[in-house]
């Protein structure tokens, strides 16, 4: 129960994850069989659906912005502040900053992670760990809404008489540049929105945001 | 927010679409077949392999899909050249026809043939859906 509640934001995250997969896979499956009767063709098994291009797709160009949005937030407030945001450092503290503020090299502690101990490539590594796993991941599921839409994309060329396109065609094509503006657009606004609506707004008790009482000017105070 | 769960799906993703191990030869077999009955006049087993809704459209109102097919005397379609299988769905491409198909749970269906290209444009099919 103890390990339960320590961890219970990362627990709910996951729950809700797999819930919204599964429902995701369900929905699309009979989205994607009403599309098959009317189109004179076989129902598909949920499984069917879910190893098929159309879902890989699906999910990938979802992945792949959701972890751009978060490496360029990771990223971005490295070097770009916003006063009055709870997500901002304060003006005047852009940058990676000093070691002795970072907690590595000389000025580690006993229970710093030990590659923070270290100088050199390791520590260098371990200093951007973080982005690298996202910019990583980000990379990896672009990658994969390529691959899988190609495939999508070929299956309904091929259904509307056309001929196949490579992956080179199809990376430059409008489908694919469609599919991932559209959604890197809802994720830029709404980091945008979180940024900018902290400044004013409060939610009491929560860490992303400022204490009630804070005042609008108030910079890198969390809740 | 390290996720090997998401990586290792991501590489499920890219193996389960990369097009691993595709049959080439099911649909190549399937479109050679109807080609083979079309020109030894098994009109009746050349629209067997047609899909339902391929054989519903192709014949007027009173005419059968095999008097159809006949009268559109499809030429010789030769030797499959080239096969690509995309999902559930596959272009043949035979020196005198290139032919469209889709895969059912007892094997490919002809959706389209008799067709000839047209840049920028969908094929132009004598049999379609």
């Amino acid at each position: 129960m103890r390990w339960i509640k320590e961890n219970a934001l990362s627990v709910a995250f996951l729950v809700m994850f797999l819930l919204a997969l599964a429902g995701q896979a369900w929905s699309g499956a009979i989205h994607y069989n009403e599309e098959q009767l009317v189109n004179g063709l076989q129902p598909v098994s949920v499984w069917a659906y879910v190893t098929s291009s159309s879902f890989a797709v699906d999910v990938a160009e979802n992945w792949q912005s959701e972890y751009l949005q978060f490496l360029l937030f990771i990223v971005l407030t490295v070097w770009l502040v916003q006063k009055g945001s709870p997500e901002s450092k304060k003006p005047g503290e852009e940058g990676p900053e000093a070691d002795h503020e970072q907690l590595i090299g000389e000025h580690a502690e006993k229970d710093s992670p030990r590659w923070a101990r270290v100088r050199g490539a390791r520590l260098w590594m371990y200093s951007n760990s973080l982005g690298l796993v996202m910019g990583t991941i980000f990379v990896l599921s672009w990658l994969a809404q390529s691959v899988a839409g190609l495939a999508a994309y070929n299956s309904e060329r091929i259904t509307d008489l056309r001929d196949p396109v490579d992956w080179g065609w199809y990376v430059t094509s409008s489908e694919f540049w469609n599919r991932s503006l559209q959604n890197w657009q809802s994720e830029l606004l709404a980091v945008l929105s979180m940024v900018v609506l902290s400044i004013y707004l409060r939610q009491r008790g929560s860490p992303e945001s400022k204490p009630v009482g804070a005042p609008h000017h108030a910079t890198s105070v969390e809740g | 927010m390290r996720s090997p769960f998401a990586v290792a799906a991501l590489g499920l993703a890219l193996t389960l679409t990369a097009g691993c191990g595709v049959d080439t030869a099911s649909p190549a077999g399937a479109a050679a077949r109807f080609h083979t009955a079309v020109a030894a006049h098994q009109d009746a087993a050349a629209c067997a392999l047609l899909t339902p809704k391929t054989a519903e459209k192709l014949p007027d109102p009173d005419e059968t899909c095999a008097q159809a097919l006949a009268a559109l005397k499809l030429g010789p379609a030769g030797r499959v050249t080239g096969v690509e299988v995309w999902g559930d769905d596959a272009l043949v491409r035979m020196a005198g026809d290139t032919v469209f198909l889709h895969r059912f749970s007892d094997g490919w269906r002809v959706t389209a043939a008799g067709c000839e290209p047209r840049r920028d444009l969908p094929y132009d099919c004598e049999v379609e859906d």
